[in-house]
């Protein structure tokens, strides 16, 4: 019994479900340490996962074939997260509109936008069909090619944790690779550590603080984009009603976990991947060990309350943080 | 042809004309100080220089040549460096980060050359006499320390023209004379200084030439040969000053703050007080002075409660309140008019009548088992405006309508007007006007004068020698010296308040010393 | 720096017009806005707003309708009111609403045998306890660790929900194939207004209307007229000034998340003894959501959350009729709720803007 749960299978589901996670938390990063406070990323995943599935689906029965059409969708739902994100952009850096507030109104708006539409085209709420082809795992080892035996199970291990993803995954680990990098050694990076600090210093040493957030805010969307496409395209094959479900705030919570660092986000989000790849795993064996389902689905929810607890007192946010910037 | 010529410059902000028409030149090689009150517009013009601002007339030519600067960037293009009051520093961004930020050497596009960069700012440091460690986190530096990251960045940048914004506000006597010998060298370097300012001694002490502002209108120039402090102060305030306050010496009786042994960490959980012993009798003025930051913030929020103390006691009236929370000290007798009146002295969404209950609301006659009694409120809160003097049309204006001085005065008759034990006042007179400060602290005296006793922390030693009847020196947490006012001088108070660093200052120190 | 002007004028009315009619302009845009995307859909946004009116307040009942909506939407929007005025940012009102209803229905069972004048009022302030105590846990991180209670009240509005899905689906299950409990007693039912006030025909509606109107006058007198309501104030504006009169900053939040959680525990056991009768996994379709911009459409005034919980009430009535007559799908109430938060947090810098303007004008005259 023991084996189903602890397999390799586990490592590498709490990878996949971490992913998305990731992908929006380090948007959040970003946004957050330019000084503007995302709780819309929530609403920008949304969006992302509506409009990248919606493209698929249009695309996917011409004659460009469903696999092109998928990565089409992808490309869609970061552009959508993107285009959704300057709404925010504008309300907290032009309108200096209380960020939460802007950011809530959009959770609001992208539930409400994405529901209209699937209905609107699809006739139906719930969800949408499924697209025909999901983004494809990357590498396609064989399974046996190490054999049986000791070998055998260090290889299934290995294949199984490190070269079973799907691009979106790959893509992430990447982008906080790299975005940690770029955060300390590139003069964006600098100049964006600067822009959540003080940003009058900035300003004062002429850097656009304007435009240097609204990329910050962008870049968050285009994000959480892909965060929406990761979890319609890749994991789920089709988009449902409120399909996010919380994960923009769990989102939020990692990034602060990961104290406003791409990397720590993403190691963050994994510790969340693996309590909710934990969760499913057990469901699968409650009935054996007598425990209701719903006390395992809680479990990321009681974690992300566990963990900010723990880590807040510690935690230093970005000084300038949700306070919108006003030349004199 | 002067280096920066200043013509016509007209500046309007809400309800305020900031700056009337005002022109002014600034050749190389030489220091002009622009001395005026709080809001007579010195620093609106020097901003509208340095593109923040942008004005409604006038204009600004560098070199005999329009410029059109309508951002810093553009200043710092034509070779204008500005060091503001309130340092333009990111704090956890390292020396030369903050050296380089806006002018980053890059290769391969977008990647930060550090070593280069490194190596631009020990180049420059070593030039210009300015050690600094361009490694070290801007959050880890001594004031001092910062503003000489400021000077460099500026120097970086390319600065021919170097606007100082009350650079000294913050700095001790030695810190001073040090940064005058920095600006001295960098004049003789021929770069020209244009210095904000309100302080007399330094004008007198540095500038080249003095240009005297009032009302946002150019009032006067002369030069320092031709004019003494008094002098300044009638152009700058239009009338004849009393540079201190008339005061008769305090008649001390029994001891009401008692603090043994104190030991109090900051916010970063250091330790910040290291053993203070100190006490204050009825009917004293007791100055604890001291450069920001050496655990005065710290020593005064243990005592009203804002604060645990790690170590030690604190007794009022032989009552122990070491660990009492602000309502007990409130209610023990203990006023207090913090240091920054909007981060801890008002809620500036609240109007004057709900500010000056603030700390007795529930106590009767404000209120009455839990229920609010908004006529009395109102009631105390007309009577205090009208004894303090503080100028709006009605008690239901909000606080954050106020001007700065009008918004002190409200802290003021509220900690006053509860009748205290003890008044704990820090930096109250920061920011305000001459005629501001001369208000409080004739109200400090006063309170004095009928038998409280009175703790006042300031670093303005002016104030300092003006009010308190004895004076402690604190540094780096411990109190270092203590002395009469009537023994006091500048010179030994700034020696002791620099650690007795003696290396730094100059013959006449040696004497108050001693 | 140059000075503020020493004399503040007299009354801006010009300010205090448009902070009034801003939320009715909110509304306006709102509508208008989402009556393009109707369009953009090929249906006829005249014939559905026109159906949304009538589907809200067409008739006596419709009305009832309406209100039955909205009494839910008081509570919350009350809730989240209260929070933002103490500085807090109450998200997760959903999960006190659940935790509210669950006490509701338990004891709804369990005492719904006794007097109406016992059980009733009993029940009411269980639920209203059950809401505060979900809210106690995000309050004392909140005041302790300063964990933000964005985050905690919205992962305990999870957790809520599946308490009482694993609840209704095992131990408090009613016998049959749904997964709910049992109905409440009659004493613990919350009568209709018909029944009590036999001339107002106003169908379905309970009297949780007036407990609704009740708590919203007390929140006004509490915020206005109490030391408990001025130190929240003090709290939610400057902490630290707060604290250095007296205020503790971490008992005042404790009290006002509770408070607010109270609140929104009250729209749950409401819901339950007044129309429910029960609970079940979806009993509350997001009033704790809706509340957020209740309140916000109310600029956190405690009365004007009681027309502005009509307004979304009539909005969640109509939009059946909708839905029927012109063939426009319910979401759209989403997409009309947060064009009006949107909307309305322009306010503070369309004020602005326009203050600014006129002060330059004035200015410049002189």
């Amino acid at each position: 019994m023991l084996s189903d749960v602890l397999n390799p299978d586990l490592f590498a589901s709490a990878i996949r479900v971490a992913t998305p996670l990731a992908l929006a938390a380090i948007g959040g990063t970003i946004c957050e340490r330019s000084g503007v406070v995302n709780i819309a990323l929530e609403g920008m995943m949304l969006v992302g996962a509506f409009f990248g599935t919606a493209a698929t689906l249009a695309l996917q029965g011409t004659s460009i074939g469903p696999l092109a059409a998928v990565w089409i969708g992808l490309a869609t739902a970061v552009a959508t997260g993107a285009l959704f994100s300057l709404i925010h952009a504008f309300a907290s850096i032009d309108l200096r509109m209380e960020q939460v507030v802007s950011g809530t109104a959009l959770n609001i708006l992208a539930l409400g936008l994405t529901g209209f539409l699937m209905e609107s085209f699809y006739g139906h709420p719930g969800s949408t069909d499924a697209v025909r082809e999901t983004l494809p795992q990357v590498f396609n080892f064989p399974v046996a090619a190490a054999g049986s035996g000791l070998l055998g199970t260090v290889w299934t291990w290995i294949n199984t944790l490190l070269f079973s993803h799907s691009p979106i995954a790959y893509m992430a680990i990447a982008i906080a690779v790299i975005g940690q990098w770029a955060l300390y050694r590139t003069r964006w990076g600098v100049r964006l550590r600067a822009l959540g600090e003080h940003p009058r210093a900035a300003d004062t040493v002429g850097i656009n603080v304007r435009r240097g957030r609204y990329a910050a805010v962008v870049i968050s969307g285009a994000l959480a984009g892909l965060a929406g496409a990761n979890l319609a395209l890749e994991q789920v094959g089709t988009f449902t009603e409120n399909m996010t479900n919380g994960r923009g705030f769990i989102a939020l919570a990692a990034n602060i976990f990961g104290r406003w660092t791409p990397v720590g986000s993403y190691l963050a989000s994994l510790l969340f991947g693996f309590t909710d790849a934990l969760q499913i795993k057990l469901q699968l064996v409650s009935s054996a060990i007598k425990v209701p389902p719903q006390f395992f689905l809680m479990l990321p929810y009681v974690l992300t309350v566990v963990v900010l607890a723990g880590v807040m007192g510690r935690a230093v946010a970005p000084a300038a943080v949700g306070k919108p910037y006003e030349k004199e | 042809m002067p280096l920066l010529e200043v013509r016509e410059i007209t500046k309007v902000f809400p309800g305020v004309l900031a700056n009337d028409k005002v022109s002014m030149t600034l050749d190389a090689g030489e220091i002009v100080a622009l001395l005026g009150e709080n809001g007579a517009g010195k620093s609106t013009l020097m901003n509208v220089v340095y593109g923040l601002l942008s004005p409604d007339g006038g204009e600004v030519l560098i070199e005999g040549k329009p410029a059109n600067i309508h951002n810093p960037r553009q200043a710092i293009d034509l070779g204008i460096g500005m060091v503001h009051q309130h340092f333009m520093l990111v704090e956890p961004l390292t020396v030369t980060e903050n050296i380089v930020l806006g002018r980053e050497p890059v290769k391969y596009g977008q990647v930060i050359d550090l070593a280069f960069a490194r190596r631009a700012v020990l180049e420059l440091s070593g030039r210009y006499g300015l050690k600094v460690d361009p490694d070290a986190r801007v959050m880890d530096l001594s004031v001092g320390m910062q503003q000489r990251v400021e000077i460099l960045k500026a120097l970086y940048q390319g600065a021919r023209i170097l606007i100082l914004d009350e650079p000294t506000a913050v700095l001790t006597p030695a810190e001073v004379r040090e940064l005058f010998g920095v600006v001295r060298s960098l004049v003789d370097e021929g770069l020209a200084v244009a210095l904000i300012t309100h302080k007399l001694e330094e004008v007198l002490a540095i500038a080249d030439r003095v240009l005297v502002m009032r009302d946002g209108r150019l009032v006067g120039e002369t030069r320092p040969a031709d004019t003494d402090q008094a002098g300044l102060a009638r152009m700058m305030v239009g009338r004849d000053v009393v540079l201190r306050v008339a005061r008769t010496p305090g008649s001390p009786g029994e001891v009401v703050l008692s603090v043994d042994d104190l030991e109090v960490d900051d916010d970063r959980r250091l330790p910040a007080v290291k053993g203070v012993s100190l006490n204050v009798r009825a009917g004293e003025v007791v100055a604890l002075a001291g450069v920001d930051g050496n655990g005065q913030r710290e020593i005064v929020e243990a005592i009203t409660g804002l604060r645990r103390p790690k170590a030690g006691s604190i007794t009022l009236r032989g009552k122990d309140i070491t660990r009492a929370t602000p309502r007990q000290t409130i209610a023990a007798g203990v006023s207090h008019v913090p240091e920054d009146r909007h981060r801890r002295g008002l809620v500036l969404e609240f109007d004057i009548a709900e500010n000056m209950v603030l700390g007795d609301h529930r106590k009767a006659p404000y209120a009455h088992g839990g229920i609010v009694s908004t006529k009395a409120v109102a009631d105390t809160a007309r009577k205090r405006v009208a004894d303090f003097d503080v100028r709006t049309p009605s008690i239901h204006v909000l606080a954050g309508a106020l001007s700065g001085g009008n918004q002190q005065k409200v802290v003021v008759a509220r900690e006053l007007g509860r009748d205290p034990d003890l008044l704990i006042a820090a930096q109250p007179t920061r920011g305000l006007d001459v005629g501001a400060i001369e208000f409080v602290h004739e109200q400090i005296l006063a309170e004095r004068d009928r038998g409280k006793a009175v703790l006042l922390v300031s670093l303005e030693l002016e104030e300092v020698l003006s009010i308190a009847d004895r004076i402690l020196v604190i540094y780096e947490g411990l109190i270092v010296h203590e002395v009469l006012a009537e023994e006091a001088t500048d010179e030994m108070l700034g020696y002791y308040m620099t650690g007795g660093g003696g290396s730094k200052l100059s013959a006449p120190v040696e004497k108050g010393g001693s | 720096m140059a000075g503020r002007p020493e004399i503040v004028e007299q009354r801006d009315w010009t300010g205090i017009a448009i902070k009034a009619f801003s939320p009715v302009v909110s509304v306006i845009l709102a509508v208008l806005i989402s009556s393009l995307i109707i369009w953009a859909f090929g249906k006829d946004p005249v014939a559905a707003f026109s159906a949304l009116i009538r589907g809200s307040f067409g008739s006596m009942n419709y009305i009832g309708e309406t209100f039955l909506s909205a009494v839910p939407l008081m509570f919350t929007g009350l809730a989240v009111a209260y929070g933002f005025r103490s500085g807090l940012f109450n998200i997760g009102a959903e999960g006190q609403l659940f935790m509210g209803g669950l006490a509701g229905a338990y004891l709804g069972v369990v005492l719904g045998g006794m007097s109406v004048f016992i059980a009733l009022p009993a029940i009411i302030i269980a639920g209203a306890l059950a809401g505060a105590a979900w809210a106690f846990i995000p309050a004392v991180l909140k005041a302790r660790v300063g964990a933000h209670e964005v985050i905690t009240t919205m992962m305990f509005g999870y957790i809520a929900r599946y308490i009482v899905s694993w609840l209704v689906t095992g131990p408090l299950k009613a016998p049959g194939p749904i997964p709910q409990t049992d109905l409440i007693g009659a004493g613990a039912v919350l009568p209709r207004i018909v029944q009590v006030f036999p001339a107002l025909q106003l169908g379905r509606a309970h009297m949780g209307l007036l407990i609704a109107v009740g708590c919203a006058a007390l929140m006004w007198f509490i915020l206005k007229y109490t030391t408990t309501g001025y130190e929240s104030r003090a709290v939610g504006f400057n902490p630290l000034a707060a604290e250095n009169g007296g205020i503790s900053i971490a008992s005042t939040t404790v009290k006002a998340l509770c408070i607010s959680g109270a609140l929104a525990g009250l729209a749950g056991v409401v819901e339950v003894l007044g129309v429910q009768g029960r609970i079940f996994d979806t009993f509350s379709s997001g009033f704790g959501f809706t509340g957020i911009a209740v309140a916000l459409l109310a600029k956190n005034n405690p009365i004007a959350v009681i027309p502005a919980a009509i307004l979304f009430g009539a909005l969640s009535a109509g939009s059946s009729l909708m839905q029927l007559e012109a063939n426009v799908p319910i979401k759209v109430v989403s997409i009309i709720q947060g064009l009006i938060i949107f909307f309305v947090a322009t306010e503070p810098f369309v004020s602005k803007w326009i203050a600014r303007r006129r002060k330059e004008v004035t200015a410049r005259a002189q």
